[in-house]
């Protein structure tokens, strides 16, 4: 049987790669494990060619719209520019995989080429990692259970589609017009950020595994000190990669997506960042390490540099698993292979934790152990299971640590850089435990669910109401991020900041604490002079003091570590790394932290109109703008010019003007705070009224309606020349919803970044006549409401006198009573009368046109007594004007915070020169 | 006792205190019994757009104020104020959590997260239907 048109031979070579891909994985473990490096080598090779291989033919099939394979009819459709191809690529878990695998094959070719003496250890370790990699494209089905995403699926034998009728249809593809085009990647990823992000983020992900690839390798041969030499480089190259790909995330969310901000301490951006914190900290440690003929604190050197990658695994099983679930916007959804993820967790943890153990026998005793614990989940207590084998590698750490790393510190001098170096790197551990245990809520709910009984119990004794909520095992994430995160983190952080000022001046060994203090005088002061600037311009609560001394703290880093580049400089750019990382460092939290603290939301609704309809809540941030209306806005005035629509994009033009002072011509009446004033000379108005008063005007105790009707509202500014237009769009997404995307004006020293928050994409039905839906309201008298434009207010109801009957058209004996409405648009008003007509028993509808004004009414019941109507109002669409509602944020400083990415992978990357120059010079030596 | 030991153990203290602080700023997911019986504490419910009521948004009126209905995983019903503009796709979600308080008559939220359907699932009913 053979299905037409299908290009059936991809399948099959593609499925045949995958599977030569994984077994020669595997071939290259075994091979490098038993000490066979040829074979090993040659395994591996097979391993790159044949990923390489699925690379390609991915590709082929992406560039030949093969849309009978699912994953290309997943992510790709006929109208999807092919400069997006690549974020289609890795726009699903299949194509993600590959991308990391593809990494690790490239980290581990230069290992390859390098041949050093770790090479054997190295490449069992990352040839291991990418078996279980492999393993996650095979696509094996056991029984109901799936082993793998298989890439090269056809649609037709997907596992929903699977006995469809149209599967058994030879001719499906030509027949169906379903299959002539793909569903397309989700707009939102159609971003050039995504096409540069996860490829920068997945090779961050990829080098961690060589620190760890390394320290296991030290653990295997019992040799804990000559890995770190060769190590080094690679730890500082993934910690500059890893750090840019975060900081590129972040990038990403504020130029693109509508967060309101580029971090939101969302599951998963924590889940990466928690793994570079810990890489970090590892790094600090093995340079420590290198500087120093007898080590210390080998245990957490090793164990830091080992934990980073399982906290990337766990990175890795908390986004692509489905675990976290409703917590996150942006995780995946399950896909069924949340148990192989697991497994691939649970092995490196076991391989990682049991590895530290040094004699054989014990390493037996802990792995059945854990196996042990293994069982509980198998006979159906996950919770348990996985707790006892947490604790279970918990043991095999504590154990290890005892037995062989205690006793072998030297006590470190006080006044050395190694001493708060290792301060520092825990300080920075402490930090990424407590973010790892505020994104892990959802996981601690399945952990406490066995403990459950004894927790009520607990509680019942002590009464500590703590406890029964424990027992719901239902905790939910704080949404309060300053409670939640900021508490915490903001204060660790000022200490690292003040470390990092400080340990730059120290000497390794020890030092004469008066020069390095005589040294940081200047940034000290600096930091002193800039703070109490901050403090003088920005507007700082009491409540924001840790705040305020984080901003200090990052300064005095920032000043500290360039005046020793400066000091320093001997025209060695490669020594100049670490301080210029350090710079970089301080400067990106400096503007994370200074542009967040006093984002300016300009607009907020401050206008009068609004505020006298009956508000059921006033803590609107955002403005309403109706179209071809010009109003002031934090320092401008923003008038909405059109909406337009270009492809996916309903763009909306907003033009921004400069804030002119109001010029007020003598004898010009004002309405000020409900006072009528007239000027007394020709003036330009201050920026507030009070200012102005002594001066310019004459207050008017009893205005003549003459003088009131030409009155205006006092301003303080007039729209001056046009600046800049700002188009914030919302992209048509069929498949996620509308989304907006924002559009920001990029200054020096501030960004203005605005967002459409409700928008209408298009016109509203209207009926032959072109009136739109009417709706129905009751009204008191006394009561107004905008009706496009027009301030419509029901000013009272009255009988229909004799004299008008025969205009309207009543007969004798009708009762009628009509609503006195006023309609105000600018300066013209006009009263309109709607009739309520009663002939005999029965009510007849009177349809009102209020003419010119595009309005019509009708009144459905009437309450004398009360003195309500019941009344429904038509709107023309020649009178209906586009309305937006924006949100607009000032951020100051933002730029700070870019300087300071560029300049922190700046720095680690000639870390990276240095080292690998060192490492040349000691094999020569 | 070596420095490093007292740097340790200063460590572990703030540990346990960052322990206990996050502790006190998770929430409970409870439903909308549990929310009611204990106005002004925030919590987070989950549940679906109960369709049989409307979905209000006047941004005319308040450009941060959506008015719809909650069905929680109890099946009680109740109306949600989330002061918020009203997010697209409200009306296509699968299901919706809320973080908020109960106030007098409403639940009050000020953060909703909520899963809407993925396009692929509806593509399958599509090849069904035609197939």
């Amino acid at each position: 049987m053979e299905y037409l048109g299908e290009w059936m031979w991809a399948a099959i070579l593609g499925r045949g790669l995958v599977a030569l891909a994984f077994a020669s994985a595997v071939l290259a473990t075994v091979a490098f494990l038993r000490g066979h490096v040829t074979l090993g080598r040659r395994a591996f090779f097979t391993h790159a060619s044949s990923t390489l291989g699925v690379i390609a033919l991915m590709f082929v099939l992406f560039f030949g719209h093969r849309y009978e394979f699912q994953y290309i009819w997943k992510h790709l459709n006929n109208e999807m520019p092919m400069r997006f191809v690549l974020s289609a690529f890795w726009g699903g878990q299949e194509g993600g995989f590959l991308l990391w695998m593809f990494w690790h094959n490239v980290l581990a070719l230069f290992i390859l080429r390098r041949a050093d003496a770790w090479q054997r250890e190295v490449m069992t370790v990352l040839s291991a990692i990418e078996a279980f990699l492999g393993v996650m494209l095979l696509g094996i089905y056991f029984g109901d259970f799936q082993l793998g995403l298989d890439p090269f699926l056809l649609l037709r034998e997907a596992p929903n589609n699977l006995g469809l009728p149209w599967t058994a249809r030879l001719d499906y593809l030509t027949s169906f017009s379903q299959f002539t085009d793909g569903q397309g990647l989700n707009p939102l990823l159609q971003n050039y950020w995504m096409t540069i992000h996860p490829p920068t983020l997945f090779l961050g992900f990829a080098a961690c595994s060589i620190p760890f690839a390394y320290a296991i390798g030290a653990l295997w041969r019992r040799d804990l000190s000559s890995w770190i030499k060769p190590v080094l480089p690679w730890t500082f190259f993934a910690v500059g990669i890893l750090g840019a790909g975060i900081l590129m995330g972040g990038a990403w969310a504020y130029e693109a997506l509508s967060f309101g901000g580029f971090w939101a301490w969302d599951p998963v951006e924590n889940s990466s960042l928690v793994p570079w914190m810990v890489l970090v900290a590892a790094a600090h440690l093995l340079l420590i390490n290198r500087n120093k003929k007898k080590p210390t604190a080998l245990f957490s050197t090793v164990y830091l540099s080992i934990l980073a990658f399982l906290l990337v695994l766990y990175s890795t099983f908390l986004t692509k698993s489905g675990v976290l679930g409703d917590t996150s916007v942006h995780s995946f959804v399950d896909s069924g292979i949340l148990p192989q993820l697991l497994a691939y967790l649970l092995a490196f943890v076991a391989l990682g934790h049991l590895m530290l153990l040094e004699d054989v026998a014990s390493r037996k005793v802990f792995g059945g152990l854990a196996l042990a614990t293994l069982g509980l989940v198998a006979v159906g207590h996950p919770a348990l299971g996985f707790l006892a084998f947490l604790a279970v590698m918990a043991a095999a750490a504590i154990r290890a640590f005892r037995r062989e790393f205690k006793g072998d510190d030297d006590e470190d001098a006080l006044w050395s850089r190694e001493f708060w170096m290792f301060v520092g790197s825990l300080l920075l551990v402490l930090g990424a435990v407590h973010i790892t245990w505020q994104t892990s809520v959802p996981v601690f709910n399945l952990f406490l669910e066995p403990f459950a009984p004894v927790l009520s119990w607990a509680e019942g004794v002590t009464g500590w109401g703590l406890l029964g909520d424990l027992a719901q095992h239902d905790l939910a994430p704080g949404t309060d991020l300053d409670r939640t995160y900021h508490m915490v983190q903001v204060p660790l952080a000022v200490l690292i900041f003040l470390l990092i000022g400080l340990a730059q001046w120290l000497k390794y060994k020890n030092s004469d604490i008066r020069v390095v203090a005589g040294k940081l005088v200047r940034a000290l002061l600096g930091a002193v002079v800039l703070t109490g600037a901050l403090l003088v311009v920005y507007d700082f609560k009491s409540h924001e003091i840790p705040r305020v001394a984080l901003l200090f703290a990052t300064l005095f880093a920032a000043l500290s570590n360039a005046d020793y580049i400066v000091q320093m400089w001997k025209g060695k750019l490669d020594t100049m790394g670490s301080p210029l990382a350090h710079v970089g460092f301080a400067l990106t939290i400096f503007g994370a932290v200074l542009s967040t603290a006093q984002k300016d939301v300009i607009s907020q609704n401050r206008i009068g109109d609004i505020s006298t309809l009956n508000e059921e809540l006033n803590n609107a941030t955002d403005l309403l703008l109706m179209e071809g209306d010009t109003l002031p806005m934090g320092p401008y005035f923003v008038s909405y010019r059109e909406r337009r629509q270009e492809g996916i994009h309903v763009l909306f033009d907003m033009a921004y003007f400069e804030r002119a002072p109001k010029a007020y011509t003598k004898d010009q009446i004002v309405v000020h705070e409900g006072m009528v004033w007239q000027a007394l000379d020709d003036h330009l108005a201050s920026p507030t009224f009070d200012e102005d008063v002594e001066t310019h005007w004459n207050f008017l105790p009893f205005p003549q309606e003459s003088q009131t009707s030409r009155a205006s509202r006092w301003v303080n500014g007039t729209p001056g020349d046009e600046v800049f237009t700002l188009s914030p769009r919302i992209q048509l997404n069929e498949q996620m919803g509308n989304a907006p995307e924002p559009d920001t004006k990029h200054f020096a020293f501030r960004d203005l970044y605005t967002h459409i928050k409700w928008g209408r994409v298009t016109p509203p039905e209207t009926d032959e006549e072109g009136w739109l839906g009417g709706q129905s309201q009751e009204f008191v008298v006394g009561d107004s409401m905008f009706v496009g434009g027009v301030l419509m207010t029901v000013d009272s109801l009255r009988v229909v006198r004799d004299d008008e009957r025969p205009e309207r058209g009543l007969l004798d004996n009708d009762l009628a009573l009509a609503a006195c409405i006023g309609l105000r648009r600018g300066r013209t008003v006009e009263v309109h009368d709607p009739l309520y007509i009663v002939r005999g028993n029965t009510v007849v509808p009177d349809l009102y046109e209020a003419e010119g004004w595009g309005l019509r009414f009708r009144i459905e019941a009437f309450d004398p007594e009360n003195e309500t109507v019941e009344m429904t109002v038509w709107e023309h669409e020649s009178v209906r004007r586009d309305f937006v509602v924006m949100q607009a944020v000032i951020f100051p400083q933002i730029n700070w915070l870019w300087l300071g990415c560029i300049l922190m992978t700046l720095g680690s990357f000639l870390a990276v020169r240095m080292r690998i120059r060192q490492r040349k010079a000691s094999n020569h030596g | 006792m070596k420095r490093t030991h007292i740097v340790l153990l200063l460590l572990v203290a703030g540990l346990m205190g960052t322990f206990v602080a996050s502790i006190t700023s998770t929430s409970r997911s409870v439903d909308f019994a549990t929310a009611f019986a204990d106005p002004g504490t925030e919590y987070k419910v989950s549940g679906t757009l109960a369709i049989d009521f409307p979905v209000e948004y006047d941004p005319q009126k308040n450009t941060s104020l959506t008015k719809f209905h909650m069905k929680d995983k109890m099946g009680e019903v109740h109306e949600v104020w989330l002061e918020k503009a009203k997010p697209t796709g409200l009306e296509r979600s699968e299901s919706i959590d809320l973080y908020g308080k109960a106030a007098d008559g409403h639940f009050r939220a000020t953060e909703m997260l909520m899963k809407c359907p993925s396009k692929y699932n509806e593509q399958n009913h599509l090849l069904e239907a035609d197939a």
